[in-house]
């Protein structure tokens, strides 16, 4: 008796290896892991990203019915989600597919998938997006490691009722500034405090606009040395004659992000401010019919200055090898996020230049204003691990400078001295 | 055979009792929660300390250099002198405030004047909110624009703007009082129960002596409550050095470094510059700093007591 018991439990373990390694691998069930943040999630915070997400992911489970998809939400502090998607891979744990953040991409390649035969099949061109993004997708080697999805940039925006023509340079800013504070409006408000939007919108882009570099191509820091440092210096006495001046209010030094402008904006005494083109949505709401007094315009530079702004941003990167999860993650996020419709959803800007004639892409008002900054003077922020202690020494030194606590020189050498001793 | 049993029995239970009577079978499991939750911690922040970890590398290395650092680049002296003023008077003032708000209630429940529970509920409320919340509430007085509280009243005196938040002093001093407000409370509640227990007939045979009322508060009240009141300090002070959401909500440790206390930029080397042995080293100095005041408290104060 006890042979017909061993013999039936032998037949149906080896009944259910056969059956787990046989069939036809197309159908063979596939677990593909997606880790993402909450905004690019079913669980996006506004109802139009949410439902257009949700109803992506639906279809896409329909095309693929043998995929189970396993969504994992990021941290929302981003730079902690980030470090430990980095440390998955490299212990070989990574996701299939992850969102990352654009600056951080050039972190990742070595353990990316290239997509270029996948971006081929889908009749994607690598020159279709724009120059600042194709550089944070392609890595040494020329191929495509990330591919680009929603992005923003930074720009002046401004009442035309109170300013006919918009400042190109510092110096017209602060003529401009002064002019209108004796109509009774602020003067320039941007953030200048402890944040990164300090960096994004004010300091890099005058920065960069006249040719400074903020990390070697080692990621070492070189702002405060050698032609970096006068550049650097340039833009803090700017912002202190802007004070001294009385057209940069003090209070600025206590704003770090652009967010922390709106409610002055709200009070209706902002005639003109340095932020980000996602503020439009927030402006439009708030000002009503007013709304259509604004225009915005490329931000001010240094005399003699190149245009230059911000742009950040997400990529999405696949670290699988298999070549089946490898195509399904791609279509999943072409379909989903790299869409004219989702762009709409999401509140962003394409980083898909061709996406702007898309028959799916509303946009806003502003778009094309924002489409020619992107393609003209977008800058990314470097990926070095430098990178975070240079941003908040500069954020205080700016705040400082702002505030009248240091002169340009002192802030921004103690900036150097605690950024080059890491 | 019977003797030699009552021995071995007599021996057991001899063991056992000297087991039921010591107090450590008690105590293992809060040695075991103590060394889980708070010397494993510490433990290895004093580790960290002494590495150059940080939250990007998984691979670090041993060094002293984040202690070097610490000690050797700008601002670390700043954050101290920072947090020396933001300390000294917030415990200085939340003492003297309570002090006084707790006597007014007590004088004012002796009198049974109407309103003593509503001042105790207001007072209270200040520490039931959450230091986040009252980081927001105080910028929303501190705000240097139109809409900010406290400039719309100094606008009627004709004071102008003052920048609360945004002058590297006033910002300490700003939220200095935003603490004291904040913290006033807590030593209200601690003193009000003092004085709730002070036995009157030694202040009716002071009375009697002929002392009057400020020889009453300093030569019979304040000894009786100096057990109270030294606990007092050795809470508030600790608080206050580890005070961290009120500050971060009121100003972020800005303008520059102005208002970046030493808990705030623990949380700054970690979360925002990501130098996980820097922000260690500081945490390690904050410890230090909370031991040898408690130390000391404990020294010249507990002695009075004895």
């Amino acid at each position: 008796m006890n042979k017909y018991i061993w013999a039936a439990i032998i037949c149906s373990l080896l009944l259910m290896i056969t059956g787990c390694g046989g069939g036809d691998s197309g159908g063979e069930e596939i677990e593909l892991t997606w880790s993402t943040t909450s905004g690019y999630s079913p669980e996006a915070p506004t109802q139009a990203a949410s439902e257009h997400i949700a109803g992506k992911v639906r279809e896409f489970e329909e095309a693929y019915p043998n995929v189970e998809l396993v969504t994992e939400i990021q941290n929302s502090n981003i730079d902690e989600a980030m470090a430990r998607i980095l440390e998955q891979a490299d212990s070989g744990r990574a996701p299939d597919l992850a969102a990352i953040d654009s600056y951080l991409l050039d972190r990742y390649k070595d353990y990316l998938q290239p997509l270029d035969d996948l971006m081929k099949e889908k009749g994607m061109e690598e020159e279709d997006f724009f120059p600042f993004a194709q550089d944070v997708m392609k890595g040494e080697d020329g191929k495509i490691y990330g591919l680009y999805m929603g992005t923003d940039t930074r720009v002046m925006y401004y009442n035309t009722e109170v300013i006919d023509s918009p400042p190109e340079t510092w110096d017209e800013l602060i003529e401009t500034a002064n002019d209108i504070q004796a109509e009774g409006y602020e003067g320039i408000i941007l953030p200048g405090g402890r944040g990164e939007g300090a960096s994004v919108t004010t300091l890099w882009p005058l920065f960069w606009g006249q040719g400074g570099e903020l990390v070697d191509e080692e990621g070492n820091p070189t702002f405060g040395e050698g032609e970096n440092r006068e550049k650097m210096l340039e833009v803090l006495e700017t912002m202190q004659q802007a004070v001294e001046e009385g057209a940069l209010p003090q209070r600025m030094s206590s704003y770090g992000a652009e967010g922390d402008l709106n409610e002055e904006i709200a009070g209706g005494n902002a005639a003109m401010f340095l932020g980000g083109s996602f503020q439009e949505s927030f402006l439009k709401e708030t000002l009503g019919d007013d709304f259509e007094n604004w225009d915005i315009a490329p931000l001010p530079q240094m005399e003699g200055g190149e245009p230059a702004s911000t742009s950040g941003g997400w990529t999405w990167g696949i670290f699988t090898e298999d070549q089946e999860k490898q195509k399904a993650a791609f279509d999943l996020i072409t379909d989903t996020f790299i869409t004219g419709e989702a762009m709409d959803a999401l509140d962003q800007l394409p980083a898909l230049s061709t996406l702007y004639e898309s028959e799916d892409y509303d946009g806003t008002e502003f778009t094309e204003k924002f489409r020619e900054s992107l393609e003209t003077e977008a800058n990314v922020r470097p990926s070095a691990t430098s990178y975070r202690v240079i941003t908040v020494e500069m954020q205080t030194a700016l705040s400082d400078v702002i505030a009248g606590n240091k002169t340009p020189e002192e802030a921004l050498d103690d900036a150097w001295e605690v950024a080059n001793s890491n | 055979m019977d003797a030699n049993n009552n021995m071995t029995i007599n021996h057991a239970e001899k063991k056992r009792g000297s087991w039921r009577s010591s107090p450590l079978l008690w105590l293992i499991p809060l040695i075991a929660v103590l060394a889980f939750v708070f010397v494993y911690p510490i433990f290895q922040i004093v580790r960290l300390s002494f590495t150059d970890a940080n939250l990007i590398d998984a691979d670090f290395d041993y060094t002293i250099n984040s202690y070097i650092r610490l000690f050797t680049l700008p601002g670390f002296y700043q954050m101290l002198s920072t947090t020396s003023f933001f300390v000294f008077f917030s415990v200085v003032f939340q003492l003297i405030c309570g002090f006084f708000i707790s006597l007014l209630i007590v004088q004012g429940e002796k009198f049974k004047i109407k309103g003593t529970v509503i001042v105790r509920t207001a007072v209270l409320v200040a520490w039931a909110v959450p230091g986040v919340i009252i980081g927001i509430i105080w910028n929303t007085m501190y705000n240097e624009t139109d809409s900010g509280i406290f400039n719309y009243i100094l606008s009627f005196i004709g004071m102008g703007p003052q920048p609360f938040l945004s002058d590297p002093l006033l910002s300490l001093l700003s939220v200095t009082i935003a603490n004291i407000w904040r913290g006033t409370a807590f030593s209200m509640i601690l003193i009000y129960a003092g004085l709730q227990t002070l036995p009157s007939d030694v202040i009716e045979a002071a009375r009697i002596d002929g002392a009057n009322a400020i020889q009453r508060l300093t030569r019979v009240i304040l000894p009786i409550l100096s057990p109270i009141l030294l606990i007092n300090l050795i809470i508030i002070s600790i608080d206050t050095f580890n005070t961290f959401d009120m500050v971060m909500a009121l100003t972020g440790g800005g303008p520059g470094r102005s208002t970046e206390v030493i808990s705030l930029s623990i949380y700054n080397s970690i979360f925002n510059k990501f130098n996980m042995g820097e922000g260690t080293a500081t945490a390690v100095v904050l410890l230090f700093i909370n031991v040898m005041m408690t130390m000391v408290y404990l020294k010249v104060l507990g002695r009075k007591d004895k």
